[in-house]
């Protein structure tokens, strides 16, 4: 009777220590699971730049390589994008009047080893938008600042701010990348979320206002 | 989840084989207790501060005499906190805006001895001490990208309770008492992982 009671409770222990964890993915809504990155050249005062011009289609970025696409994602990722440029004061005009601030929205969908490095990214990323787009050809892109590497499972936006202005005076022939936010996540391949996401790149980036 | 079937080895393997051991004068006593934990200094400070209700602790007790009785115990807590999104600054140039979910589960394994002052009376009070390894598996998300981090750290711990025998003179009985477990835990700027717990089980003996 005793062993089998001394068995029963084991068998209690054993589904209680299997059956205690909470899992915190279990415990998380759509919103709850996205996470919003922004990096920035601190050396830089962004209240100098006052217009700036987008590019009219994403780049889908898929292990290194690279395609434009325009579909109603895309185009609503866009308009967020001018909308809260505009919000903070710059001023939208076409790449051909030599705008101060040029603006990139990627979909960067997976990569080979599931860790995505911005390093690598940034690696390509003459090959994603070549710099003769925003008329400057024979350049190279830099970022002056560092980025961490985080690991995706799962795709991801990102907005590239490019330095036109000081691109034009550059020896170097250098476009600096002076400003980057990333929003992963589930559910944010979506036109109803678009704005709201972007909107939270803009308000964890106070900074980012012309004077 | 692999770390929870290993354990549950652990414990199946160690009931058993003191199942084997018959031949002794004085039985094995097996406790079985409820565990609720209460995070306290550094850990509820800097990353839990909700309380447990999701633990217990098993433990295997020889007894030296009436007034003393030592064994080993095992215990499994598992801690969970979900913060309100926030902005942390991750670097000089860096802002993350993220709900925060820690998810830390503990296993001690432990030398423990307690003594009852009072062999007499009806209810036994009775003080305890131990000390071991704490197995410690601490998982931080960011929104839903977490890592991982499996770390073997150090437990120190101190408890009053009482037990009320099943009849007189029995090791076997019920079990009320509290604990403190200081857990040393340095890693990534955090201090401890120490909480005061309060049980509720029964002890059997085991021929």
């Amino acid at each position: 009777m005793k062993k089998l009671l001394t068995n029963g409770w084991l068998i209690c222990l054993a589904v209680l220590y299997i059956g205690c964890n909470k899992d915190p993915l279990n415990n998380l809504n759509a919103d709850e699971s996205r996470i919003y990155i922004t990096d920035r050249d601190s050396t830089v005062n962004f209240s100098s730049f006052k217009t700036y011009s987008i590019s009219d289609s994403v780049a889908i970025i898929d292990n290194g390589k690279s395609t434009r696409q325009l579909n109603d994602v895309d185009l609503a990722y866009i308009n967020a994008v001018k909308k809260y440029m505009n919000q903070a004061g710059y001023r939208l005009v076409l790449k051909n009047d030599n705008p101060d601030l040029g603006v990139n929205v990627n979909h960067i969908i997976s990569t080979s080893t599931g860790v995505i490095s911005y390093g690598n990214y940034w690696g390509d990323y003459g090959g994603y938008y070549d710099p003769y787009y925003w008329g400057y050809p024979g350049y190279g892109y830099y970022i002056p600042y560092a980025y961490s590497v985080y690991s995706v499972k799962e795709g991801a936006i990102s907005v590239d701010m490019l330095d036109l202005k000081s691109a034009s005076k550059s020896d170097n022939k250098k476009i600096d990348v002076i400003w980057t936010g990333l929003i992963r996540g589930s559910g944010i391949f979506n036109t109803s979320v678009a704005d709201k996401q972007v909107e939270s790149l803009f308000d964890q980036s106070s900074y980012l206002k012309k004077n | 989840m692999k770390n929870n079937i290993i354990a549950s080895c652990f414990i199946i393997v160690s009931i058993l084989f003191a199942q084997s051991s018959t031949a002794q004068k004085n039985p094995l006593t097996l406790e079985l207790n409820y565990n609720y934990s209460m995070p306290v200094s550094g850990f509820k400070s800097d990353l839990v501060s909700n309380n447990s209700p999701r633990g217990f602790k098993g433990s295997l007790m020889y007894p030296f005499s009436n007034k003393l009785a030592a064994g080993v115990e095992i215990g499994f807590q598992d801690y969970y906190q979900k913060y309100p999104r926030d902005i942390y600054h991750t670097g000089p140039n860096q802002d993350i805006s993220a709900v925060i979910s820690n998810s830390i589960q503990t296993t001690p394994l432990m030398l423990k001895a307690k003594y009852y002052p009072l062999t007499n009376s009806f209810v036994k009070p009775y003080i305890s001490a131990g000390a071991g390894g704490n197995l410690i598996n601490f998982k931080q998300y960011f929104g839903e990208f977490g890592n991982t981090r499996t770390n073997i750290g150090f437990v120190g711990q101190a408890g009053v309770g009482i037990m009320i025998p099943f009849k007189k003179m029995s090791t076997s009985g019920f079990y009320l008492g509290g604990t403190y477990d200081y857990a040393p835990y340095k890693k990534d700027g955090y201090k401890d992982l120490s909480s005061v717990n309060l049980q509720a089980g029964i002890s059997f003996e085991i021929r």
